[in-house]
């Protein structure tokens, strides 16, 4: 499909004048909706801009102070050291295991295959099953109302 | 010497003492806008006055455990002073893993339990094992069962046989509570009012309000209805945090059906998203997933299976997991797993009465069981002989 410029920043209807994204494009912006499903948060650390309290106040424990003293040094310094160790994050992780050798069933091959069963489409605005597509990025939509609606707030209004 | 049961989830641990009760906590920390200074660990969660825009700090990623800091902490928690009070000299722990564990997270926990804590012996077993050395327990007679853990992050379908777990059926579909919450915000966010932040309040909003249709499309056009015909319409007041403190549905009697409302409250409108959020779970291809769904998964893993044991694992089929929850799941399953089965093999669908502790209570048994010191490695084998030993006792 030809990709063709807007004009300016009015969207016209004019169906000369709207982008068209090819395939490729639609499916890195779905595998990119996908990934943001998998976030743990959408707001960013509530933490992260305070200082950092360098000074830790004393904890006045009993049940630490009585023998346990080697192993209370042992655990702070075995602190930074799993820190550093363990630290990776699950890609890293799932390239490591993928390296060492295995035979038999493991992670990858446990995945679920695609399913036999057609795709079911809905409206991107509504939720209701869709009949249509749009023109431009490939959403779908299943009234005249609903397209208008995505036009306005979503239509090419990021990319990828 | 007692026993602690410890069902490490991405979501909630469920931890207790086999002699005693369980308790469901959950397994993260938080972090709140308001009070700026405080971590809050598991279940200090009660102490925080205003859960808006909470801020999660999960130590798993996609069901595996990488951020050991975090778990840790959690675990320091819970086995400390105010909550379990764990003498770790006495005490052997039965924990559960994911399946196809990574080696190196397998080695990290060996650690973390024998070295750091110094638990007397370690059981490190599935979820699953759980649920089925339960089901066997109170089902005698069965030789094979199917255990299929919705949980968190993601759904696996397990075939048990003589309590060992058939690796070759083993299915993972990628649909989870997380995928849900966060569909359901992302669907609300575009359609009402931006909660893009407020993960604890959409996920309320999920278990109050979600269930399982019988019938998709029935339901469908049940929702597209105006006015009193529309049975499936409700309407959800948020919580403020100053005069509601918990969510909401209100009754249909005081529902507006026309449109305007009065009072000073914020109120969500869900007509579909309430049964087409929970269809992910059946149809994770409505969302651009590429995966089969519960029932198809089932059908699939049993296949793989050899032929004269097809028709025990169709007979016991065992549901677990918190999606487990949603009213009408288990007659969804019945229902698809029916129609997909061959005619001459009997479908049975059970359903726990608690779906989310029962890999728990099996742990439970197991610990009570008499078998169950040659199940476990002290801590004296782990430091004569290392990892090995524990690659080689525990089946995962």
């Amino acid at each position: 499909m030809a990709e063709k410029k807007t004009t300016g920043n009015l969207r016209s209807q004019d169906p000369n004048q709207r982008r068209v994204l090819d395939s490729m494009t639609r499916h890195r912006r779905l595998t990119r909706q996908l990934e943001a499903l998998e976030k743990d948060n959408f707001q960013d650390d509530p933490h992260a801009s305070l200082p950092q309290l360098v000074k830790r106040l004393p904890q006045f424990d009993e049940s630490n102070e009585s023998g346990n003293e080697s192993s209370k040094r042992r655990k702070k310094t075995r602190g930074d050291h799993f820190k550093q160790r363990f630290r990776k994050n699950f890609q890293a992780l799932l390239e490591e295991e993928d390296l060492s050798v295995s035979e038999g069933p493991n992670y990858l091959i446990a995945c679920a295959e695609p399913s036999k069963f057609p795709q079911r489409h809905f409206c991107a605005v509504c939720g209701f099953p869709s009949n249509y597509t749009c023109v431009s990025c490939g959403a779908r939509y299943c009234c005249v109302r609903c397209l208008g609606t995505h036009h306005e707030t979503r239509c090419l209004k990021w990319t990828v | 010497m007692s026993t602690l049961v410890l069902d490490n989830g991405a979501y909630f641990a469920k931890i207790g003492y086999s002699h005693e009760k369980v308790s469901v906590i959950p397994n993260c920390q938080f972090r709140s806008k308001t009070s700026r200074l405080k971590t809050f660990t598991a279940n200090q969660l009660d102490e925080i006055k205003d859960p808006s825009g909470l801020f999660y700090i999960l130590p798993f990623q996609k069901g595996y455990l990488v951020n050991w800091d975090v778990q840790r902490k959690v675990w320091d928690h819970l086995f400390g002073k105010e909550m379990f009070k764990v003498d770790f000299a006495d005490t052997n722990i039965v924990i559960t893993e994911p399946y196809f564990n990574f080696s190196s997270i397998q080695e990290s926990m060996n650690e973390i339990l024998f070295e750091d804590y110094q638990f007397q012996s370690v059981l490190r077993v599935n979820a699953g094992s759980l649920s089925a050395h339960r089901y066997f327990h109170e089902n005698n007679s069965e030789l094979c069962c199917i255990v299929v853990d919705s949980g968190f992050s993601s759904t696996h379908i397990v075939p048990y046989c003589r309590g060992r777990k058939m690796k070759e059926g083993i299915c993972r579909i990628n649909v989870g509570g997380k995928l849900l919450t966060n569909h359901l915000k992302e669907i609300i966010s575009y359609r009402q009012l931006h909660v893009m932040d407020e993960t604890y309040v959409i996920n309320q909003v999920k278990e109050d309000v979600c269930y399982v249709s019988q019938d998709f499309y029935k339901d469908m056009e049940i929702s597209q209805l105006k006015g009193e015909d529309n049975t499936v319409v409700t309407e959800y007041v948020l919580p403020d945090f100053s005069s509601i403190k918990k969510g909401f549905c209100k009754p249909r009697e005081e529902m507006n059906f026309t449109g305007k409302y009065k009072t000073g409250e914020q109120v969500l409108r869900l007509t579909n998203e309430r049964f087409a959020v929970p269809e992910m779970l059946f149809h994770p291809s409505d969302i651009g997933i590429q995966e089969m769904g519960i029932p198809e998964a089932l059908v699939h893993s049993i296949n793989n299976m050899p032929e004269e044991m097809q028709p025990h694992f169709y007979k016991n089929i065992v549901l677990t997991g918190g999606s487990a929850l949603f009213p009408g799941y288990r007659d969804r399953v019945y229902k698809e797993v029916r129609a997909l089965a061959p005619v001459e093999y009997e479908v049975s669908v059970v359903l726990p009465l608690n779906p989310v502790c029962y890999p728990w209570e099996g742990g439970k048994l197991l610990a009570e069981n008499p078998d169950f010191e040659e199940l476990v490695v002290t801590r004296e084998d782990y430091e004569e002989n290392g990892h090995y030993v524990c690659e080689e006792k525990f089946d995962v």
